[in-house]
């Protein structure tokens, strides 16, 4: 199969009749060249082997190889049979006219078939092809007819007309083979047409019919229905590659198959080359990839001087290739080995891995295989149920785990292969529940509302036949990224100057609500809109942090997100964990104050009288722990009082609890507290406050020789403590 | 997995070159991480052997931890961990200020050096290295928790889940002392009110171990009632613990927040989650080989000519098709690949049976209302979910799933709340987004033409079907390719021998269902084989060698005995066998046949046998 290709030859009318049009209408000789350009843009982007060669008649000059004796005259091969390129593409843009003379097209054929006789000699085609393009207004002879005929037979060759009108009038009456045959009058029908073009049109079904009687009329195309045809781009081609296999259950049973892709996520086939802008060379760029130490220098390092290595938990690992290889899990190879039954309801639909979907088919030619295989589809069937199997490609790949589904249709029956999940790939999340929340349930007017849109929108009806019509089926619409992406490249070929071309509005279409559905969706639309209020919510700044782009995805649904605040570079991580803080709690008060104050959840008197209080709880431990505690909270005090610029409430707090020490017995404490030096808030820090630079310095000082002088006399501690509070 | 790959990072700056393996890095930022301190008593009682020969309390703690030390390093490395022991003689805190409470290793990352160390307290050297090192003494456990609070305190890390688990045999630790039980719960609310969830392990006690004089006020309330009283049996939940995991665990986050318009104006604020993705193994870092420190690359792009650094503005990007080279700006590559801003559009509904199973290109993703960008999603996503779910239908969507990037076709099917006898969730509320296939995806295949199987030929083969019936359960394989790396990483870790074996969950269990199967197999085989045939073996190279054989050796091989004959036509088999077959029982049985197509040489044979 690899390696087969065809031989196509355009022949194309350039005569003097092919220029004629109706008015408003495009001119034969036009529609035929879209037709030309269009089939061999295609070729080219599908980078097929096929050879295309091209022949026009009707030229005024004459070039072709049975140009002798005045016959064969007018007919000229301006390509020979090779792989299409943009050269072509250009030519057939710029070059090609239309022309003044007439030729025969029965002739024309003839050079073509003698055109793929001689160039084709000794190298292997699969296929033959001629496709003419006329509008058949010149007089054939029809002498030699049967001995064209006999000819294309013999050799082979495939013949296809395109014509400016449809071969068999009534057809569109009749509703066609096929719904791309459908459409509006082709243009040429309605002028009628003259009595060469009745005689020519007789020539053309007669040669068909006799090359092909069931089949033959339907390779008789109009230009406008190839135009529709071609328009898209033709999807890249790939064969598919067999998979042959055996299905095995347990070690006694197996069934020969043979596997395909059946449907995959294609991919762009090309990728793009980096080249220089200047030359559009992709020798002069080179990229490296260089490895460099985390130090100052950021020291370059040889790839050879590397090793590969793999975290173990806050280690590093070094683990070779070398050894990687030597260690990693062996399997035996390709296989398709079952490893029980299931019912197919307990296989998810969501829980399909993988990109692809496979068919299984018997091994060729071999019907005992046939018949085993049969067997199991058709028990699976019955009993809805699905095959898991272990499958593995070949000997270096993975093997996965999958499901092969029974599949019996009309004509033919397979298995058809998806991987499920491991263990390690699915994650499996919780999410709040929509239908036991009442802030969610939605009422019965706006159940109804989403009831009736349904009911518009629906994409499949049923017909009057009973026949059921889908309006929109995917998978008859071509990738529309490969469709812009070969317009793009079609057009800065041809025209690299110039700004890339809008998308082609077929292709926008396409992909957009069908016009029914569209038109008859509005007033239920227009319900839904009026049932179920949708406010956006206002984000104060849209910044660009992790946190916007990831989501916000704690898996405690309460705690709380960033806050709205944005500083992160301040903002202590710790603070968010916390969850929601509402008053200032024992285990780490001046956190909690903090937060409090920034989030401004309570006046900040209130807080700061939850502080002391929590202050004079640790204090009344008379253990340094709780000292180095208060301290933090005292010093937190601080910061918060500065921040807000509120020094009197820290201020008559600190002077109040100086004069509480000596009572208390607090001495020990008091020298930490001067030892880390937090003292009065001072004008300078805080502006209209009361207490100087020197005062508050003085504040700490003081004490020391005080306490120096007079020993403090050790008093119950509890005296003071609700004077303290009674303060705030 | 390379295209989603792309959600994780910021939005793609031309970062589709970068490394991969970046993207665990980013999302714990805003995650937090998980924190788990093991307290664990060491007292002498944990120390007692049990009766023949049991490990003792204390090794089966470690024998935990250990497990949940590797556990860990493979499903989330980025959790902290600690083990502090308390009603130790030595102490042991950062501040060295509890006496009695040995910080063994304090809130960090695990690896392979603490597995290590936790290894060492196991069995009886285990013993007596704790013994050595730490003793065992006084009992506070106020103390220890304070200490163990002081621990969280100090992390600097934002953490999003904080366990304590109280590894003990002691329902009674401060012997009646009730200034100790007092400062204990007044501790353990303190560690309580900074959402510390606190869990007792509770192990084998003499005489059963009772929760509820002591540490029923100092656990988290459980959920089940029952597990507050005398308990003989030691915790359930070690059982759990001590399962091996080996699995990256992740966290929930969205991979794009996009906008559902179901028309004009109509747009509901949903988010879509990957739940099932391909895991692969973890990308390897680069070490300098000298001192196995990770090293950064850099790439950059260069002329080759002049040397110099070539800024984007200098590069464009090219591809060659029908001998000429297109030449485009890296901008308009881009602009290319651009046909609308990311977001969902409602196109139309289709009954459920219009979503073919082949219809399959990438694993789904899960959809659901994000409330918090808009208000009144989840409300309308309800009623969406209600209605398609109750008329069976799925909604067929246009969908951008991010910046650059072309249309796909999606169907969104309707998923309903799923709870268990417990209530938890099974499967969670909202749509499951299905990519479908476009016409490019679609490969035309020609299906060959084939002989299709009897019904006697399928009943005998939903015999073995209905032989090797099981019950799926999507996850309960595990990706062997991926569990022997994690093996062999910790042996090299841990400077173990060899890797711990790995079972090969899909590996059929051949003898099993050999077993099961019986002489099913075998007649199946009869009614679909013929004899000699051997499904195993290369098709050509086998029928040559069965010509060759048959031709040189005059046939000999292809005698069939009366009974066999009668058994085939009893089974309704006898059409297995070949033409020449046939024919020479024919000559054997003596029977005159004229025809020598094989329904006439069956028909000759069942009536001379059958009569």
């Amino acid at each position: 199969m690899a390696g087969s290709r065809s031989a196509l030859v355009l022949c194309m009318d350039v005569g003097l009749s092919m220029s004629n049009n109706a008015p408003g209408e495009e001119s034969a000789y036009e529609q035929a060249k879209k037709v030309m350009q269009k089939f061999v843009q295609r070729q080219v982007f599908a980078e097929t082997k096929d050879e295309l060669a091209l022949v026009l008649f009707g030229t005024d000059s004459t070039n072709n190889r049975l140009d002798q004796d005045g016959q064969y005259q007018n007919i000229t091969v301006h390509r020979h049979l090779m792989i299409p390129d943009f050269e072509l593409l250009e030519e057939i843009e710029n070059q090609i006219q239309p022309e003044n003379s007439q030729a025969d097209w029965l002739d024309a054929l003839v050079v073509c078939m003698d055109l793929i006789k001689t160039e084709t000699k000794d190298k292997k085609y699969d296929r033959f092809i001629i496709a003419l393009l006329t509008d058949l207004s010149t007089q054939a002879s029809s002498e030699h007819l049967d001995v064209i005929i006999e000819n294309l037979k013999q050799t082979d060759i495939t013949l296809q007309f395109f014509l400016p009108f449809p071969a068999e009038e009534d057809e569109d009456e009749n509703g066609g083979r096929d719904a791309d045959r459908r459409g509006p009058g082709h243009p040429g029908t309605g002028k009628g047409l003259t009595s060469e073009q009745r005689d020519g049109l007789d020539m053309v079904k007669h040669v068909m019919l006799t090359l092909d009687e069931d089949e033959g009329l339907g390779e008789i195309y109009t230009f406008r229905n190839a135009i529709e045809q071609l328009r898209m781009f033709k999807r890249i081609e790939k064969r598919p590659t067999a998979w042959p296999c055996q299905l095995t259950i347990g070690s006694c049973l197996s069934i020969r198959i043979i596997g395909y892709k059946a449907v995959t996520d294609e991919k762009m086939k090309k990728m793009w080359v980096t080249v220089d802008a200047q030359s559009n060379q992709r020798e002069d760029v080179k990229r490296e990839t260089v490895y460099c130490l985390d130090d100052d220098n950021e020291t370059e390092v040889q790839m050879d001087d590397t090793i590969q290595g793999f975290r173990y938990g806050s280690d590093i690992v070094p683990f070779s290739k070398v050894d990687q290889d030597q260690m990693k899990y062996r399997h035996d190879g390709k296989c398709f080995a079952v490893l029980g039954f299931t019912k197919q309801s307990l296989v998810q639909r969501h829980h399909f891995m993988g990109n692809q979907v496979m068919k299984i088919f018997p091994a060729k030619d071999d019907e005992h295989a046939a018949v085993a295989l049969s067997s199991l589809i058709r028990a699976l069937d019955e009993l809805e149920m699905v095959a898991i199997v272990r499958y593995a490609y070949n000997k270096v790949s993975n093997p996965q785990v999958g499901a092969a589904f029974p599949c019996v249709k009309q004509n033919y029956e397979c298995l058809m292969y998806v991987q499920l999940p491991f263990m390690e790939d699915l994650r499996l999340f919780t999410f709040p529940s929509l239908e036991n929340n009442k802030k969610f349930t939605p009422s019965e007017s706006q159940l109804s509302a989403v009831d009736s849109l349904i009911d518009s929108m629906m994409l499949v009806e049923e017909e009057e036949d009973g026949e059921k019509k889908d309006l929109f089926k995917v998978h008859q619409i071509p990738n529309p990224a490969f469709q812009r992406h070969f317009q793009c490249l079609h057009h800065r070929a041809l025209n690299p100057d110039t700004p890339l071309p809008a998308m082609e509005p077929w292709l926008k279409a396409a992909l957009e609500r069908p016009e029914v559905i569209s038109e008859r969706c509005k007033a239920p639309l227009g319900d839904v809109k009026k049932q179920f209020p949708l406010t956006e919510v206002e984000k104060k700044k849209q910044l660009k942090t992790s946190a916007q782009i990831f989501g916000k995805d704690s898996e405690e649904p309460d705690a709380k997100k960033a806050k709205g605040d944005e500083e992160e570079g301040e903002y202590n991580l710790a603070d968010i964990a916390e969850g929601s803080v509402t008053s200032v709690g024992s285990v780490d008060p001046a956190r909690d104050f903090r937060t409090l104050i920034k989030q401004k959840t309570l006046p900040f008197g209130e807080a700061c009288q939850q502080l002391t209080h929590r202050i004079e709880q640790l204090l009344s431990n008379k253990n340094t722990h709780y000292y180095m505690k208060s301290i933090t909270c005292i010093q937190a005090f601080r910061e918060q009082s500065i921040k807000l610029e509120n020094a009197d409430l820290y201020n008559s707090y600190l002077q109040s609890l100086k004069r509480s020490i000596p009572n208390r017995g607090l001495g020990v404490f008091w020298d930490l507290l001067v030892q880390d030096g937090v003292t009065l808030i001072s004008k300078d820090e805080v502006e209209g406050c009361k207490v100087s630079k020197s005062e508050a310095n003085q504040f700490l000082v003081s004490e020391e020789k005080k306490e120096e002088a007079a020993a403090p006399p050790p008093a119950e501690d509890t005296g003071d403590f609700d004077d303290l509070l009674d303060m705030m | 997995m390379a295209e989603w790959n792309a959600y994780y990072r910021n939005d793609g700056d031309d970062e589709e070159e970068q490394e991969e393996g970046e993207q665990s890095g980013g999302s714990y930022k805003i995650t937090g991480r998980d924190s788990l301190v093991f307290l664990v008593d060491a007292s002498k009682e944990m120390f007692i052997k049990g009766e023949d020969g049991q490990p003792s309390n204390f090794d089966m703690t470690m024998q935990v931890v250990r497990s949940v030390y590797s556990s860990k390093i493979i499903s989330s490395h980025r959790d902290l961990v600690a083990l502090v022991f308390y009603g130790t003689e030595e102490s042991k805190n950062p501040r060295n200020s509890f006496k009695h409470v040995y910080v063994y290793h304090d809130l960090d990352e695990p690896g392979a050096k603490r597995v290590q160390e936790v290894d060492a307290l196991r069995g009886d050297e285990g013993a007596k290295l704790a013994a050595k090192t730490m003793g065992s003494g006084e009992t506070s456990l106020g103390d220890a928790l304070w200490c163990c609070a002081n621990l969280y305190s100090d992390i600097k890390l934002r953490l999003s889940h904080k366990r304590l688990m109280i590894f003990t045999c002691r329902d009674e630790p401060h012997i009646g002392d009730s200034t100790k039980d007092r400062q204990a719960r007044t501790k353990a609310n303190d560690l309580k009110e900074t959402g510390v969830i606190i869990d007792l392990m509770h192990l084998m006690k003499p005489g059963g171990f009772d929760v509820a004089p002591f540490f029923r006020d100092i656990v988290s309330p459980p959920e089940d009632e029952s597990e507050l009283g005398l308990q003989l049996e030691p915790c359930n939940k070690l059982d759990d613990l001590q399962k091996r995991v080996r699995a990256k665990e992740l966290r929930k986050r969205t991979m794009a927040r996009l906008n559902l318009c179901l028309g004009e104006g109509i747009n509901v604020a949903v988010g879509m989650y990957a739940t099932a993705v391909t895991a692969k193994k973890p990308v390897p870092i680069r070490l300098y080989r000298e001192t196995n420190e990770p090293v950064r690359s850099k790439t950059r792009t260069f002329h080759t000519q002049t040397g110099s650094l070539l800024l984007p503005s200098e590069i464009k990007k090219s591809q060659t098709y029908g001998k000429k080279q297109i030449v485009m700006e890296k901008d308009e590559v881009d602009s290319i690949k651009k046909f609308e801003d990311p977001g969902l559009h409602l196109i139309g509904f289709k009954p459920m049976e219009r979503l073919k199973l082949h219809h399959h290109i990438r694993p789904a993703v899960f959809l659901y209302p994000e409330e918090d960008e808009m208000k009144g999603s989840s409300c309308l996503v309800s009623a969406l979910l209600t209605k398609c779910s109750e008329r069976n239908v799925f909604a067929l969507c246009r969908c951008v799933s991010r910046r650059n990037c072309a249309p796909r076709f999606v169907a969104l099917v309707p998923q309903n709340e799923q709870v268990d006898e417990a209530k938890t969730q099974i499967t969670p509320p909202g749509f499951n987004v299905i990519f479908l296939p476009f016409a490019d995806d679609m490969r035309t295949l020609d299906p060959p033409q084939c002989p299709t199987a009897s019904d006697t030929q399928v009943d005998k083969m939903k015999e073995i079907v209905s032989k090797l019936r099981f019950k799926y359960r999507s996850g309960a394989f595990e990706n062997p390719v991926i569990q022997q790396h994690y093996r062999n990483l910790e042996a090299l870790a841990l400077d173990m021998m060899a890797p711990e074996d790995i079972e090969d969950l899909i590996m059929p269990k051949v003898d099993q269902i050999d077993r099961r199967l019986g002489p099913l197999s075998d007649e199946f085989k009869d009614m679909v084989y013929p004899p000699g045939y051997n499904p195993d073996g290369k098709p050509a190279a086998k029928r040559k060698t069965a010509e060759n054989g048959g031709g040189a050796e005059k046939k000999p091989k292809i005698e069939v005995g009366v009974d066999e004959l009668k058994a085939h036509m009893q089974n309704g088999t006898i059409g297995k066998l070949t033409v020449p077959v046939l024919k020479e029982a024919c000559k054997q049985l003596g029977i005159r046949t004229t025809g020598t197509k094989k329904q006439e040489l069956i028909d000759a044979l069942t009536a001379q046998l059958g009569s």
